[in-house]
């Protein structure tokens, strides 16, 4: 009876505010701290920022290809473009063979080409060059290339004038011996362009352009 | 120096006998105009004339990773942005 009082009274010193010791004091937490002597925290400021859910950048924007830089080889045009390239220029309209992402496009100059896909990062009134051509001729003739045409023997330019979208389709997914029916909806854009100009250089400017890079 | 072949599937090995198919599979060639690249040694000489009739062979000095294997398959864009309207 005696001890019980001692006990409790020297107890009591000890932790006067509240019935029980600090949680570290606790025989689970003390034993717990002792084990583990390694258990540091790392200070907070070497936390990076890119980790935290809530600064998460948004995906990079897809832009379309910008002008590469002039083609280092020497232009060499052999005796049958000199002779023949001037008698294709001079006949009144021209076609071409455009190769856009490998797909072959049969334009002439007016002509309005919807494109099967959206082309990222374009926007009305944006003019693109087409650069690659495997056949450009007219009525009588044709230059054909292997496989493509240089591209400095032509200009041809298309304007971008909107994005057409097709009619809501719905598709209704079911799997068998289940009643569940999925409707997934589609509804694509496509880029509509016309081509603008379509011109031929000529064979003096292709020449002068040579002699200044030389 | 030393030089790598670049070795494609060109005809699959289906219907053939296993020792051949061993072969493929070793090569790491799993399925056809699939690309591997080893160094020029005399093993992988052997192992390419076991499956000569199935493959396309060339000799390059570098390999080229599962990407420029890519970029080389994909074609040209055809444009460029020549003047951009404002946005």
């Amino acid at each position: 009876m005696l001890s019980r009082t001692v006990r409790r009274s020297i107890l009591d010193t000890k932790f006067s505010s509240s019935a029980l010791p600090p949680t570290f004091l606790l025989p689970s937490r003390a034993r717990y701290l002792q084990s583990t002597a390694q258990h540091v925290e790392t200070p907070p400021q070497a936390i990076d920022p890119s980790q935290l859910p809530f600064r998460k950048l948004p995906p990079p924007r897809r832009a379309p290809p910008t002008q590469p830089e002039s083609i280092a080889m020497p232009l060499i045009l052999d005796s049958t473009i000199r002779e023949m390239l001037p008698l294709l220029s001079t006949q009144p309209s021209h076609y071409v063979n455009i190769h856009i992402h490998g797909k072959p496009y049969l334009v002439t100059a007016g002509d309005t080409v919807r494109l099967p896909f959206h082309m990222p990062g374009v926007v009305p009134g944006d003019v693109l060059r087409l650069n690659r051509a495997t056949a450009l001729g007219s009525r009588d003739y044709t230059l054909k290339g292997t496989p493509y045409i240089d591209e400095r023997l032509f200009e041809c330019r298309a304007r971008i004038t909107g994005t057409e979208s097709e009619p809501m389709r719905t598709k209704e997914k079911k799997k068998r011996r289940n009643r569940r029916i999925n409707t997934v909806k589609s509804k694509l854009r496509f880029t509509v362009m016309t081509i603008s100009e379509l011109k031929i250089n000529r064979l003096e400017d292709l020449e002068k352009v040579e002699q200044n890079a030389t | 120096m030393s030089s790598y072949f670049r070795i494609t599937l060109q005809r699959s090995g289906i219907g053939l006998t296993k020792r051949t198919q061993g072969v493929l599979k070793a090569l790491g060639l799993r399925h056809r105009m699939a690309t591997v690249f080893y160094p020029v040694t005399p093993e992988v000489a052997g192992q390419i004339m076991k499956v000569k009739e199935l493959v396309s062979v060339q000799e390059v000095a570098k390999p080229l990773s599962k990407e420029e294997l890519k970029a080389e398959r994909r074609p040209d864009p055809g444009f460029y942005l020549e003047s951009a309207a404002r946005r």
